[in-house]
């Protein structure tokens, strides 16, 4: 009984944080540099540690943030360095006919859009499935095929990752090139969402990767790629990236990234208008743009983040031995030696030359 | 997709399948068992699902994980063990359901991944509960497949018609990894407990030698 309380407790406990960090839902942060300068504003609190790439490139980290100003404060890591997308202006020859196909879905199934949904959340289903669906169809029209699931995850909560991570691994086994979520922003102020595209008003989209996986590297190098490509073809249609500490499923396929089309005050006309350069945009980012169906055109050089992500899964599942040998065993010696016991038993199982 | 990215997406399946085995050669499996249905929760989790009605059940990612569950409560050595397994994972359902509705939902907001905190509170509950390995896995399975169930049954309320999935990722669902995270953080709290415990007296050598094997679970 004692030890039901205190497993109650715990559980109250466990709750404690992130309901303290409730009280912060939709309360609009405004990030800035050092020299007191707006960058932008965020939907709820960042953390620090959190990155942020502007739209002019200018790379910050997150050192404070102060929950009664509602402001957090950045350090400058410099420029950040974009993948050189030279190429964009070379004429790609063309090729045989390959499959090129990616996936995309909603996680957050009831966002919608104020001003033309008439509501900013709908329990049913969100105007952001429009928003997905103009989105397909362009990508469709560039000549990619389209694993589109329009499945629901309601409630509007953190437990929707975990039921959007059945739908984008069902996605992901189409074998398919990357994966997109689509969601839409919760900012107040549209105009931090609002632009003009070879004059026409559209609405600008913000990319998200997590890096609490051993995706990361891959995550941010492909956001960074479509940044680059878009620059060069639609400045100012990237608003910026946000490098945040959630996985957002990014771990079932290193090339996925989270696009925020708009805000919710934004009217949804404008926003369907961005998907149409959004699709010719990822057209150039994963297959160099040659029209028709074609394999990948685009330079293969660039480091995509892939290979630090095998060092970095490797560093890691070696330091979770390590250290669960270390204190098991409690000497070095005996922590070598019980690593070398789990590789041989792990090797052996396989192998089947293991005495069971 | 490039070899860089085929070689981090296969090391990432591997790294998982390894994990898994470890984890289950710690459930009364031998070796070659933990590897079998490793296996069957890999490749049961490509099979499609089973569909009754609204509710669609994935082999790999909730009927196998299920299935060691059922076996472990079986082959429990007390009914109190049994109790505390079943005790613990309805605490587990509270906990995933809870803090799926508390924790930050905007993907800026986000400060520690939903997705691994249903393991961690699984492991938690079952260590407290009964200092188990074992008793962890049924936690961190049961209670996400819990919670799953009882947000369905929400919406349902809230006349909201929604397909349930139960493990329909696969071995990446959260339902088995919540499993593994569970098992994996009992076993280093019971590790560092132990230790503590035990000062700098040296491990037992069957322990060090065959940790698998030894009576180190409980």
């Amino acid at each position: 009984m004692k030890k039901l309380l205190i497993a109650c407790v715990l559980l109250c406990l466990l709750c404690v944080p992130a309901m303290a960090d409730e009280t912060l839902e939709g309360k609009t942060y405004t990030i800035m540099d050092a020299d007191g300068k707006v960058l932008t504003h965020f939907c709820g609190a960042p953390d620090v540690g959190d990155e942020y790439i502007a739209g002019d490139n200018g790379h910050y980290r997150i050192v404070a943030v102060d929950h009664t100003t509602l402001q957090a404060q950045t350090e400058s890591l410099g420029a950040y360095v974009l993948p050189d997308v030279s190429w964009l202006k070379e004429n790609a020859q063309p090729v045989t006919a390959q499959r090129r196909a990616v996936a995309m879905y909603c996680t957050h199934s009831d966002e919608s859009y104020t001003p033309t949904d008439g509501k900013s959340s709908d329990e049913q289903r969100g105007g952001i499935y429009d928003v997905a669906e103009a989105y397909k169809k362009a990508l469709e029209d560039e000549g990619m095929t389209v694993y589109y699931s329009d499945e629901t995850h309601h409630p509007h909560d953190a437990g929707a990752y975990r039921r959007s991570r059945a739908t984008a691994v069902r996605l992901v086994e189409q074998g398919v090139d990357a994966v997109m979520d689509i969601h839409r922003d919760g900012i107040e102020d549209p105009e931090s969402y609002e632009g003009k595209i070879d004059g026409e008003e559209m609405t600008r989209v913000r990319l998200l990767v997590g890096r609490s996986n051993q995706n990361a590297a891959a995550n941010k190098a492909f956001a960074a790629q479509i940044k680059a490509v878009a620059d060069e073809m639609y400045p100012g249609l990237i608003k910026d990236i946000y490098i945040g500490k959630g996985t957002y499923n990014q771990d079932i396929l290193p090339q996925a990234v989270l696009l925020e089309f708009g805000t919710y005050t934004n009217n949804k006309e404008d926003v369907l208008a961005s998907t149409g350069h959004m699709a010719r945009v990822m057209n150039k980012t994963l297959y160099g743009g040659v029209s028709g169906a074609a394999p990948v055109q685009k330079q293969e050089t660039e480091n995509d983040g892939s290979w630090t992500g095998v060092v970095w899964l490797a560093v890691g599942v070696i330091a979770v031995i390590a250290v669960y040998a270390f204190v098991s065993s409690g000497s070095g010696k005996g922590a070598m030696q019980q690593m070398k016991n789990t590789f041989r038993e792990l090797g052996g199982s396989v192998t089947g030359k293991k005495k069971e | 997709m490039n070899v860089g990215m085929t070689v981090l997406a296969v090391a990432s399946v591997l790294v998982l399948f390894g994990l898994g085995q470890r984890v289950l050669d710690k459930m009364h499996l031998t070796d070659r068992a933990a590897l079998i249905l490793m296996g069957v929760i890999f490749f049961g989790g490509l099979l499609p699902d089973i569909v009754l009605g609204q509710v669609s059940i994935n082999i790999g990612g909730a009927l196998a994980p299920v299935g060691v569950c059922l076996y472990l409560l079986f082959r429990a050595d007390t009914k109190g063990e049994v109790f505390r397994a079943l005790i613990g994972s309805a605490l587990t359902a509270g906990a995933v359901f809870l803090l799926g509705r508390v924790m930050p939902d905007e993907p800026e907001r986000i400060i520690f991944d939903p997705n691994y905190v249903y393991g961690i509170a699984g492991g938690v509950i079952a260590y407290l509960l009964g200092r188990s390995r074992r008793g962890a896995f049924i936690c961190g399975v049961l209670g996400v497949l819990g919670a799953d169930i009882a947000v369905a049954v929400m919406n349902r309320m809230n006349g909201i018609q929604q397909m349930l999935y139960l493990g329909s990722a696969g071995a990446m669902d959260v339902v088995v990894l919540s499993g593994f995270l569970a098992v994996l953080l009992s076993e280093l709290a019971g590790e560092i407990l132990e230790r503590i415990s035990r000062g700098k007296e040296p491990a037992r050598e069957e322990a060090v030698l065959h940790p698998a094997k030894g009576g180190k679970q409980k």
